[in-house]
Formats: C-alpha cells, structure tokens, sequence
C-alpha cells in the first residue's frame, strides 16, 4: 500500500496528541480491559516517582527499593482481584502513593523494633551527595505528615489536589503541613528568615 | 513565600532528582512485575494455540480457548485472581513448545493450590510416557488410593495443564477413551497422533503372553515387543489373573477397583 493511499490518521502521526505520562485513567481502563501490556506500563510508569517517595521517607538505597517492590506486589496483587468495573474507576496513581506510605511505615516500625538506637543513613554517595543529604537529613527531624507534605510537593512536584489524593488530607491541612514543614526546615538547616 | 522558603524549597528539588539520577529501575522493574504477576505465552499444540502461565513456582495454567489476548487476560483474573503479562523467559517457552510437539523436556509444575492426593494424581499422570494409556483405577492405586477411581477422574477433569500433564494419556477401567474436556473425540485423535492403537484396546486394554506368564497394560513397551502368534487379549484384570498370568512389574497392571 502507498502511503498517500493511508487514511489521514496514519500519515499525521506527528501531529497526534502526545500522551501525559502522568495520566493514569487510560491505564486504568486498559487494566480492566485485559490489556497484557497495561501491568508492564503501570510499574514502568510509576517506579521513578515511588522510589523517590521511599528514599524521601527512608534514606536508604536497599530499603527504598525493597519498599516500592512491596508496594508494586501489592498493587498488582490487588489488581488481580479486583473485578474489572472497580479497576476501571481508580485512581492508580494517588492508590500507589498510598499503598508505597503504608509499606514504608511498616518498614519504620520493623525497624525500630529491631534497634533502640536510630537506624544508620546509608547513601550512595554520587554527585552532589553533600548538599542533598542535608536536605534529606533535616527532612528526616520533621514529624511524617510534615514530611510527606514536603515530598509530595517539592521533591514529587505534585500539586495540591493530588498531594490531597495520595494522602487523605484535605488542601488546607496540606498546605498547613508544607508550611509548618518549611519552617521547621529553616531551623534545622539554620537558615535565616529572609523577605524580599 | 519568602527567599528562605524558596531556597529550601529548590533544594528539595534537587534532592529529588538526584534521588532517581542516573538510576536503572530496568532490573526492579522486572522484579515487581516477576512476584506481582504471572506470565503468559502462546505456544503452537495439537490442540491449537494454546495460553499457557508460569509463576515463580512453575506452570500454573494452560488452555487453547481464548478468542484473543484480552479475552484470556480477563479470563485468568476472573479464574485465578492474578494479572498477567507477556512472558519474558523464552526457555520456559520453548520447553512448553518441545512438550507440545511430543519431545520430552522436564518442566516444573506448580501444584502449590492441590491437595496432597491431587499433587500424587498429577505426578502419577505425568510419567505415563507418550504413546500409552493406563487406566483410572491404575493412577489410584498408583497415587496410594485403589479405590479412588472417580476421584481421579474428577482431578483428571479439572487439569489446569493439559497435555503438560497428559490427562488424555489417562482412559476408562474398561478400555474405552472416555471423557476429555468439551470433545471426547479430542482424546482419540490426540491417542492416535501419539501412536496408541484405541480401538484395539477399546476392546482389550490388556495383554499377555504364554512364553513369560506375564499381564501387561496393551501399550506397555513390553507387551509392544510380544510376537504376534503369543499376543492373549484380555478385556480386565481379573480374567488374566484367573487364566493365571502375573501382572507385569514394569507397568504393574491392577484389577479395577
């Protein structure tokens, strides 16, 4: 066949609608539909961004990645289960921020459990390690909900009615944690108030 | 937000993309999907293509039903509750491809959901070699419950791996094929592919000779290589035993229960 004899759609592919990689509900239905690929391009989607939630929360390599593997089998354990109509109305996203929170608590409370001194930070020191541990270190003195608040909206660079999703919490109480968050982040980091 | 914030603010972002920089997730990727989800491929069989599953623990599923892929995804959630992806593991696939073809290649099958006596059925059915049939009173006796005929049967009917375990390998106390699936008449045309002569053992499923005093199932490799002018059909057990035969020890035949 000769392109120029292809209907329009196949010769304009440039100028389709390119996919947001954040958006989940397509994936959703797929998922119900019985696409094979959708698991694939769920875990391949969301591994990044999870990881990097467990590493905010966790401050170790192993731990952040055993988390977010708990959480992926989980999900899709889950996924299995569940009948296609539930699949089809979720939000896959704000749900694995959900189930990564609960596995990453769990992995705390383990962990306490095993030792009464705090658990030794252990980080791949890469580029730019200094600067970003210390982030992360003052980060880690917040209480959890300042510290979730704090990751989902500057290292996760969600906006506020998806932090709401992910969490539970209402805007307001969102934007109160960010803000009583970076105030306590100031003090650890001895970082003057400055205005404009 | 005044200056102070957004300092701290930028290098929390910073943080985060550090976090995931030069970070491969290629493997844990795998790793997620390896543990949260089995995996699936189709495979060419004398019953047409066929969709089969593998898990960590080995094969789990295999059918030639469904019309397309998304039809067989949706049915293995509803039947097994667990999603499925295409398979990445090209060795199982060409294992399962050999067995189909009536090679012989060892494949781990995953039982973990079977009752004890339903684990010693599969694996009773699974050495019986290609080319021959033994009865359900046979795989009892075979599996520790002689008189577990029907309940055989019934394992039998719920094979969730046809041909990997040869279920079809497995026919009546009297001889006859018996049921298989939907379509009986699957059985007999997959027997005769594989070379056993049904309708002769329809009417004798046993034979002996007069020169060893011995009784074998008729498709035993022994009971192949007796002489024409020795071979002595017999239609059960009992009648070779009462004529004075011995039952074979290699295929070691039982009088149905």
């Amino acid at each position: 066949m000769k392109l120029s004899t292809l209907p329009a759609c196949y010769t304009n592919m440039e100028t389709m609608p390119k996919a947001d990689p954040r958006k989940t509900d397509s994936l959703a239905e797929r998922l119900a539909d019985g696409d094979p690929l959708a698991p694939r391009d769920l875990v391949e989607r969301h591994h990044a961004e999870l990881y990097r939630y467990a590493f905010a929360m966790l401050r170790d390599v192993h731990a952040s990645e055993d988390a977010v593997h708990d959480a992926f089998v989980k999900a899709l354990e889950a996924l299995g289960r569940y009948s296609s109509e539930r699949v089809r109305g979720m939000s896959l996203r704000a749900w694995l921020y959900r189930i990564t929170l609960n596995v990453v608590r769990n992995r705390v409370k383990k962990n306490r459990e095993v030792a009464v001194e705090e658990v030794p930070v252990v980080v791949e020191k890469e580029g730019g390690g200094e600067r970003f541990m210390d982030a992360l270190d003052a980060l880690g003195g917040l209480t959890e909900k300042q510290r979730v608040a704090l990751a989902l909206r500057y290292m996760l660079d969600l906006p506020y009615a998806e932090i709401s999703d992910a969490t539970g919490w209402n805007e307001n109480t969102v934007k109160t944690h960010v803000r009583r968050g970076l105030k306590n982040m100031r003090v650890r980091m001895n970082i003057e108030e400055e205005t404009k | 937000m005044n200056v102070s914030d957004e300092r701290i603010a930028a290098m929390l972002r910073e943080a985060g993309e550090d976090i995931t920089a030069k970070k491969d997730f290629g493997p844990l990727v795998e790793r997620s999907l390896a543990d949260g989800a089995d995996a699936f491929f189709t495979a060419g069989s004398p019953l047409g293509t066929m969709y089969v599953v593998f898990g960590p623990r080995g094969v789990k599923y295999a059918t030639p039903h469904p019309a397309s892929e998304e039809d067989f995804v949706r049915h293995y959630g509803e039947t097994f509750g667990r999603l499925v992806v295409p398979s990445e593991d090209d060795a199982m696939s060409e294992k399962i491809s050999a067995i189909f073809e009536g090679e012989k290649a060892e494949v781990a099958v995953d039982l973990s959901d079977k009752t004890p006596f339903q684990r010693r059925v599969m694996e009773v059915v699974s050495r019986i070699p290609r080319g021959e049939v033994r009865p359900y009173g046979w795989v009892a006796e075979e599996a520790g419950a002689p008189r577990a005929s029907r309940a055989v049967g019934s394992v039998m009917a719920k094979n969730p791996v046809p041909l990997i375990v040869p279920c079809h390998r497995v026919i009546r106390n009297d001889g006859k094929t018996g049921n298989y699936g939907f379509d009986p008449e699957r059985k007999v045309r997959l027997l005769e592919r594989e070379g056993v002569p049904v309708e002769e053992i329809a009417k004798a499923p046993y034979v002996a000779t007069p020169t060893t005093g011995i009784v074998c199932h008729a498709t035993c490799r022994n009971a192949r290589r007796i002489k024409r002018e020795n071979r002595r059909p017999f239609r059960s057990m009992s009648a070779a035993v009462d004529a004075g035969f011995r039952p074979c020890k290699v295929c070691r035949p039982v009088a149905a229960a």
